[in-house]
């Protein structure tokens, strides 16, 4: 009974269109003018996710898809423990590897910020992005049967503010900036404590040279990459 | 269209989205609401959960309000609605208050941004478990078998039943089991003792009421034995000045106990603060401060701590010129004269550690036979204990979940005296932990507001009940009387839940099946059906707080008001239990009644109470805010912005006037009493509300079971079920947001797994004489061997055989209190082994399975 009303109705002339444009086109890497990324202090994350709930509860997800995911680390042998998180949603990277497997081009990188974001109306919902990205990001909607994912809150961007899992973390250890400020510690947040450094591979991470990505993490001990 | 049909499934299966519940809702909720939620369905802008585009803010209306449960903390939301359906949810990003902007953070007004419970709110909100109507049961009781009535009804048929169980059993008939659930507003308020229920049945002249605190009457006691006050805590920004920060038993990073706790304890951690855990598991909080963690056996908390006192008296380390000032009966120096003759306080704290009564010194050596830590890591806390100043020993609530929970709250405080850590910054006497103060109370508070005619220690209803008339007072716990009807046992025929899922979240489940089949009422007032609803014989729909007005306070700590106004219509025939309350004092004891119930309202109040209460709330602003605590805001400037964040001239630490200023402890010697003067004159403990001895200073005692328990052959687990992170107690279980981010599972040590051929994710069944529960294991190197964890709160979910499906762990629990009323949550003995019977987790797991990778992976194999 009325299933059509959760199923956007598809524009297939459009679609089509996309395809034709896509076939004909070369690929080349936008390069953005600033490129925003994510920075999260693996250490002093308490692993609440209200991030996440802010993020589900924003984009209006059903359960399923999970445009931001906390993932809980642990390792030693007792008593001797420890554990930390790692914090991803899309690192918008510089050399997306989902862009260039979208058959309908809808997938696009803002020149601006360098927000990888998908066009939701041209999405087929044939997931080969899913499986391009190394870091998990791109989530199938099986209400929708489309391909989602973080846009960095691209409306709150342009309304002059951040991301709802940003403005949602409650240890204040997960923020937005230019890239190169987070990577060469210059950007103003707290995220960053007065002692941290930040890296840009952590272990339980894809290799950041598959595609680049726009993160920077406060490490743990444990988490450090050599 | 087989893909169609396909799609429908799906659709079904995925009932909890917001997309296809607003679609049922909107059908179901008949006129009510239905111009709101019908147009969201297809007009462009009005796409409530479009992904693209988003609605933008511009497009919304945004009202400012807060999350409203018994939780530990209360942030702010921020509702962003179209019409009358809220579309999403922000928190405070320090644009709302006075003098605020988008950004503003920091010590002095820090942003009150919510946790992950409060942001899954719509969920809860738009639950397919949403109470919409009055129901009335068809079916056996507790078969959840309900019709549907209407609220003429429903409340005949309360009204009818009251008087008939006041006529027919007395004053005693109906148990007030109202609690926090639907708390923590100045107006609408659930509460144990004096909530809008208590106030209804103590004026109907029937009421029983419970008086132990569910997650901390031990520390309640002690606070109240030691202090005179439970305010014994710190606002959350005095923990940035700590040097040293003991958690024992405390995990903020779940239950983010104070609005900002957690935030300031990194700050500490950056001001070079050394963090210690001393808890059985490895929490989250242990990990994100780099804590020095010691695993410690459950219930053994006071046997370490006295071993720490030996050690700093031995070694002279104890702060003697503070002890001499402010404790009575630290030492012998600081006994008063009357004690010598007292029946119960001739005992002095130092001397009972030296072992001068019983012959056994306290010592580490003796302490670590009993909680399973080293004697050398004992004595290494203790030093770093007497050295560190300022330090901070917060003694959490949970190892006092106990039997003798008291003791281990009582041994902490005189920790804290002897090291001379109280009223000063930095330091700490929690402890309950309540702090800054708030003017609470907007609902007519008068001579009726806690009238009862018995008062009994909450988890012992369902024995007196069954037990009933052959059952000693002090079995129960009665709260003495000064008139003739003192001692008498109550005889419970009913039960009243208001804000209240305690079938559910009170001890040893098994023990209150069993008696509330011999009840004649059950009343059950809530948002949503809960496990507890489905055994009541009337099912009222409460208005949730986004559908009333309101103002919200603090919970524990924090200084702001928020202002919670009506965002949306009531759903389906929702009404607010004020409105209930007032209208059933209207169908019982006419004007007389009613009029006396609610002062500001006529009958017509169960049909638009919007200008009654804004009436109950401008007053309370005018006269106690803005009069008693100098605000000078304006009640509408105050509405408008929907925040008020008192600025305090300095962080607020308890008890520094007394430290400072010479200021008397509330205590009858005007002390910090180590040695209880109210405990020290008691000689017949069964005509006090404890029923059995408690000694006047804090002392070792073993508890009933535990890990050093010839119990342990039969049964050799110690259970502990903590508050979860993804719950309130029971409230959110059904959030499908929440539950794809864990599972209710048992928690086990890895070595323990393994010699028992467990691996993770095997169902396993884990049980003792009391009863069994089916729920999945996850093996963990993060957990103290012998101890098992499963956190409090699931929905239960028995099979024909009274196996909890779910995984309650109430099913295991003690229903026997402590005598200073301490429910023994935290006292279980248990086994667990693989299991092939059915495990049902309460929701489709199927539904989010992909998410699942995203919970543990990358972790060793165990």
């Amino acid at each position: 009974m009325a299933a059509e009303t959760t199923r956007p109705k598809k524009d297939t002339k459009k679609i089509r269109a996309a395809i034709k444009r896509r076939k004909h086109a070369t690929y080349t890497p936008v390069k953005p003018d600033m490129q925003l990324g994510f920075i999260h202090n693996n250490v002093d994350c308490i692993g609440c996710r209200a991030c996440e709930m802010a993020c589900k509860d924003k984009n209006g997800l059903p359960p399923g898809p999970r445009f931001r995911r906390v993932q809980y680390i642990e390792g030693g042998t007792f008593p001797e423990v420890f554990a930390y998180k790692v914090n991803m949603s899309c690192n918008h990277c510089a050399e997306p590897a989902c862009l260039p497997t979208c058959p309908t081009g809808a997938i696009f990188k803002r020149k601006k910020d360098g927000i990888v974001d998908i066009d939701s109306t041209l999405c087929i919902g044939c997931r080969r992005c899913e499986a391009a990205c190394p870091f998990g990001a791109p989530q199938f909607d099986p209400e929708e049967n489309i391909v989602k994912k973080c846009n960095m809150c691209v409306d709150e961007i342009e309304a002059g503010r951040k991301p709802y899992c940003v403005m949602a973390c409650m240890m204040r250890v997960l923020d937005i900036g230019p890239i190169d400020k987070i990577w060469d510690g210059s950007l103003d947040t707290v995220a960053i404590g007065p002692h941290d450094k930040v890296v840009r591979q952590v272990k339980n991470m894809a290799d950041i040279e598959l595609t680049h990505p726009s993160i920077g993490f406060v490490a743990h001990s444990k988490g450090k990459v050599e | 269209m087989s893909n169609q049909n396909d799609f429908d499934r799906l659709s079904q299966r995925l009932n909890l989205s917001r997309r296809s519940f607003l679609k049922g809702t909107a059908i179901g909720a008949g006129t009510l609401a239905a111009g709101g939620l019908m147009e969201i369905k297809y007009g462009k802008e009005a796409k409530a959960f479009a992904y693209e585009p988003y609605p933008r803010d511009d497009q919304l209306e945004t009202v400012v309000t807060s999350c409203a449960h018994n939780c530990g903390s209360r942030h702010m939301l921020v509702a962003h609605k179209w019409k009358d359906v809220i579309v999403r949810l922000s928190t405070d990003d320090g644009r709302y208050q006075k003098g605020g902007y988008f950004g503003k953070d920091g010590n002095e007004e820090p942003q009150l941004r919510a946790c992950l419970r409060g942001r899954s709110y719509r969920q809860r909100l738009y639950s397919a478990e949403r109470l919409l109507f009055p129901m009335m049961r068809v079916g056996k009781r507790g078969e959840g078998k309900f019709k549907r009535v209407s609220w003429d009804e429903a409340l005949d048929f309360v009204a009818r039943k009251m008087i008939e169980l006041k006529n027919k059993y007395g004053p005693t008939a109906i148990l007030d089991q109202s609690y926090a659930g639907a708390s923590y507003g100045v107006l609408h308020k659930s509460d144990q003792i004096e909530g809008l229920l208590g106030r209804f049945l103590g004026m109907f002249g029937c009421r029983t009421s419970s008086w132990s605190v569910p997650s901390y009457q031990g520390t309640t006691s002690s606070s109240r034995w030691t202090f005179g006050t439970i305010q014994d805590g710190n606002e959350d920004d005095a923990f940035a000045y700590s040097k040293l920060m003991i958690m024992w038993g405390w995990n903020p990073a779940y239950t983010f106990h104070g609005g900002n706790t957690f935030m300031y304890l990194r700050m500490a951690k950056q001001r070079g603060c050394k963090f210690v855990v001393v808890d059985p598991q490895y929490t989250d909080s242990a990990a994100a401060y780099d804590a020095w963690w010691i695993p410690i056996k459950p219930n053994t908390d006071a046997a370490m701590m006295a071993g720490m006192a030996h050690y700093i008296f031995t070694n002279n380390l104890q702060d003697q010129e503070f002890i001499d000032k402010f404790c009575q009966g630290m030492d012998e120096g600081t006994m008063p004269d009357w004690a010598a003759k007292s029946p119960n306080g001739k005992e002095n704290f130092k001397d009972y550690i030296l072992g001068k009564y019983d012959g056994q010194p306290k010592t580490p050596e003796w302490a670590s036979k009993i909680c399973g830590v080293p004697a050398k890591d004992i004595k290494k806390l203790a030093h770093m204990y007497a050295t560190t100043k300022p330090a901070a020993l917060k003694a959490s609530w949970a190892p006092g979940r106990n039997a003798y929970g008291e003791q281990y709250s009582r041994m902490a405080a005189a920790l804290q005296a002897m090291t001379g850590n109280i009223g000063k910054l930095g330091g700490c006497a929690e402890g309950v932990g309540k702090a800054w103060h708030a003017e609470a109370v907007a609902y007519p508070y008068d001579q009726y507001s806690n009238i009862w005619f018995a008062s009994i220690k909450s988890d012992r209803w369902a024995h007196c009940v069954l037990n009933y008339p052959n059952v000693r007072r002090e079995e129960i716990g009665l709260w003495p009387r000064q008139d003739a009807t003192d001692g008498q046992i109550p005889n419970i025929k009913g039960i009243f839940w208001q804000g209240s899922d305690w079938f559910n979240q009170l001890t040893n489940i098994n023990k209150e099946i069993k008696a509330i089949e011999k009840l004649e009422l059950v009343v059950c007032m809530d948002s949503t059906i809960t496990p507890s609803g489905l055994f009541a014989d009337v099912l009222l729909p409460v208005a949730t707080h986004f559908e009333r007005h309101d103002v919200a306070l603090p919970w524990y700590k924090g200084h702001y008001y928020i202002h919670r106004p009506k965002v949306i219509e009531p759903m389906g025939e929702a009404k607010t239990d004020f409105q209930i309350f007032t209208e059933l004092a209207y169908r019982i004891g006419g004007d007389v009644f009613g009029k006396a119930y609610n002062p500001k309202a006529n009958r017509n109040y169960f049909n638009y109470n919007d200008d009654v209460d804004e009436a109950y709330l401008r007053e309370w602003w005018e006269g106690r805010v803005m009069h008693h605590q100098g605000v000078e805001m304006s009640w509408e400037e105050f509405k408008r912005r929907g925040v008020y964040k008192f600025k305090l001239p300095r962080p607020h630490v308890a008890f520094q006037d007394q430290v400072e200023k010479g200021v008397p402890f509330q205590t009858p010697s005007g002390k910090i009493e180590i040695l209880s003067s109210e405990l020290a004159n008691i000689s017949d403990w069964t005509k006090t509300r404890y029923g059995y001895h408690i000694p006047s200073i804090p002392k070792w005692i073993e508890p009933w079971e535990s890990l050093n328990s010839p119990k342990t052959s039969k049964y050799p687990f110690h259970l502990v079920s903590p508050h979860p992170r993804w719950r309130t107690h029971s409230i959110f279980n059904n959030c499908s947001w929440l539950r794809e981010t864990y599972e209710q599972e048992v928690t086990m040590n890895a070595a323990d797994a393994k010699r028992m051929g467990i691996k993770m994710g095997d169902i396993v069944e884990v049980w003792n004489d009391r009863g069994k529960v089916v729920v999945p294991v996850y093996v963990t190197e993060r957990c103290m061997p012998g101890v098992l964890v499963i956190h409090e709160g699931v929905w239960m979910d028995r099979d024909e055989n009274g196996v909890d499906r779910a995984g309650n762990p109430d099913f295991l629990t003690l229903d026997d209190p402590s005598p200073a009323g301490a429910f023994a949550y935290n006292t279980v003995l248990c086994n667990i082994a693989k299991t092939n019977l059915e495990h049902r987790p309460g929701w489709d797991k199927l539904a989010t399975a992909r998410s699942h990778v995203f919970r543990r992976e990358h972790r060793r194999e165990l």
